[in-house]
């Protein structure tokens, strides 16, 4: 784990003295501004309102105003995690210097999910909004950003392991937007099929279904489970293609010249 | 401090470095000398723990490069090519970093990095975003980050690359200063960088080690392929002097003019040639015989850029495998 802490620190320098979080943050505030609002409206004109769905069971994923900037930016933070390194060359001081390989991947992850979290700090915001004209339960409110952050941690860490694979930042972008949608899409598969093994593994992988229990305060263990592996999964083998770097476990340096 | 055996890396059937074995000892200045693409930065790369080697064994100060790789990086100050650097960061900011990262102790790194920033003459600037400096300075802060953990060896991958022939000099001064406290190996394709400041001199051509020695050791080691001669022909004939010296086999060209009597000039030996010394012998016998009055033959030493030439482009000597073939 040496090298973990200047790393990290480093990498949130980065993040923030370069616009691109900046960026990032500014188009998810106004994209969720602009979701709370209408959600705000609609639930003003219903007569009455229904046990578990009111808007904040609305806003943590009712809505495909939350899933869509998050497959979108959640693989603009970590583009450049190691797709900016090698292109630049800094990669070799980076590598040279006595560092664990395990704690500069888990730097560059943390750094992009420390920034994640910043990006969702203001929408605690809205829930005091709500707490201003209602009654509000804050332990929905808090198993609702606990599934934030479980998706957040696993889209991070695929987008990681994509930055890790290329040279280029845009093709990282694109890599980690295949993953994060080609996931979400299986995930609707469960709206779409029939009973049967492929609507529960559908089910199993659905980030829609995982933000619906979560919204509701129900935290299933095996939505949990889901994120860590998707989250460990990555990060582990990151740090198998950073290592293959060095002593070239299957060439990636050679081979992969993207 | 510097262990190399047998080191080869291939990529494919092409051989980047093969077979490539020396060794840098406490104190010494070595350059690693070489055209480019001679292997010279795969080499630096592998030893300080970029890149894996396809076979071979690298040890830096007494570790392992694979096996014990963290212990061996603890040791080493390495500048890379071209010195890549984070350039959204200013300079104290970066070798802060630096520092940190390899385990410099938090009491001592704000004194660890004023040093290294006043070594590498880069203090001036220090709250300058990297964005804008120079590719001298860049270069320099890349020499810093190399010096700030006060490591006991130093590999430094072109370090005068791209300089003006001022900033050169400096840097090659700072190199000469470091040479008390540290063990430096340094590559270049230019010679008289290796003459300026380095005491001893591997010579890499094709991945493979053309020469290794001191500078004295390479001069004398490669044969003189000129002589340098005033003869006091006999009777005043200098033509009959520049036909005989023509006439003598061995000889390719012969360059001179007659002044006061004597014949100055020089004569350069064929590549056929395997003694250029012994010919010389023979030739100035010859010149007596006929008469000639020999007043200076003296076979001129070859400059460090004919060692170089004929080094890293003889052809292959008998009994070594070609081009690309197995280690």
């Amino acid at each position: 784990m040496r090298g973990f802490w200047p790393v990290y620190k480093r990498e949130l320098f980065s993040m923030f003295v370069t616009p691109l979080a900046w960026i990032i943050i500014v188009v998810f505030l106004v994209i969720q501004g602009m979701h709370f609002s209408l959600l705000l409206g609609h639930f003003a004109r219903q007569p009455e309102v229904v046990a578990d769905h009111g808007p904040v069971q609305a806003f943590f994923g009712g809505t495909i105003f939350l899933y869509l900037p998050l497959l979108i930016l959640c693989p603009g933070l970590t583009m450049r995690a190691f797709a900016e390194e090698r292109r630049s060359g800094t990669i070799e001081a980076l590598l040279t210097a006595p560092i664990s390989t395990t704690g500069l991947v888990l730097a560059k992850w943390l750094a992009a999910v420390t920034t994640y979290v910043a990006m969702w700090a203001p929408t605690a915001l809205y829930m005091a909004v709500i707490r201003k004209t209602g009654e509000l339960d804050w332990n929905v409110v808090a198993t609702g950003y606990l599934g934030i952050l479980g998706v957040g941690c696993s889209y991070l860490a695929l987008g990681v392991l994509m930055s890790a694979m290329t040279r280029s930042q845009l093709i990282a972008l694109v890599l980690g937007m295949l993953v994060t949608v080609g996931l979400f899409v299986m995930g609707i598969g469960e709206m779409v099929l029939d009973d049967g093994w492929a609507r529960d593994f559908c089910s199993y992988v659905s980030v829609w279904s995982q933000m619906d229990d979560f919204s509701k305060g129900i935290v299933d263990s095996r939505r949990l489970a889901f994120d860590l592996t998707m989250t460990t999964v990555p990060l582990f083998a990151t740090v198998r293609v950073v290592d293959s770097w060095r002593w070239g476990l299957w060439n990636f340096s050679t081979s992969m010249r993207c | 401090m510097i262990e190399v055996s047998r080191l080869t890396k291939a990529y494919g059937a092409f051989y980047a470095v093969n077979d490539v074995s020396f060794q840098v000892g406490k104190g010494e200045v070595v350059g690693f000398l070489g055209p480019n693409g001679a292997g010279k930065s795969t080499t630096l790369r592998i030893l300080a723990g970029f890149l894996g080697m396809t076979s071979g064994q690298v040890r830096i100060g007494g570790h392992d490069i694979v096996e014990a790789s963290f212990e061996a990086r603890q040791q080493l100050g390495y500048m890379p090519e071209a010195a890549p650097l984070y350039t959204e960061m200013r300079v104290r900011e970066y070798l802060q970093f630096r520092a940190e990262l390899k385990g410099v102790a938090g009491r001592d790194r704000r004194a660890r990095v004023e040093q290294a920033m006043a070594e590498a003459r880069v203090d001036d600037v220090a709250e300058t975003l990297i964005l804008n400096l120079s590719k001298g300075y860049r270069q320099r802060v890349g020499l810093a980050d190399a010096l700030v953990a006060r490591p006991p060896i130093l590999i430094l991958d072109e370090p005068t690359a791209g300089l003006d022939p001022n900033q050169i000099r400096e840097v090659r001064d700072l190199i000469k200063g470091l040479g008390e406290r540290h063990t430096i190996l340094l590559s270049t394709h230019i010679l008289p960088e290796v003459e300026a400041t380095c005491g001893r001199a591997v010579v890499i051509a094709r991945g493979r080690i053309a020469g290794e020695g001191t500078l004295e050791e390479l001069r004398s080691k490669r044969r003189s392929s000129r002589a340098r001669l005033a003869l006091r022909p006999a009777r005043g004939e200098h033509e009959a002097v520049e036909a005989l010296l023509r006439g003598v086999d061995g000889v390719k060209s012969c360059k001179g003019e007659a002044h006061e009597g004597l014949w100055r000039g020089e004569i350069t030996w064929d590549k056929k040639v395997d003694d250029p010394e012994l010919a010389l012998e023979e030739l100035v016998r010859r010149l007596v015989e006929q008469g000639h009055g020999v007043r200076e033959a003296t076979p001129s030493k070859a400059s460090l850029d004919e060692v170089f030439a004929q080094l890293t482009t003889e052809p292959q000597r008998e009994g070594e495998p070609a081009e690309g073939g197995a280690p």
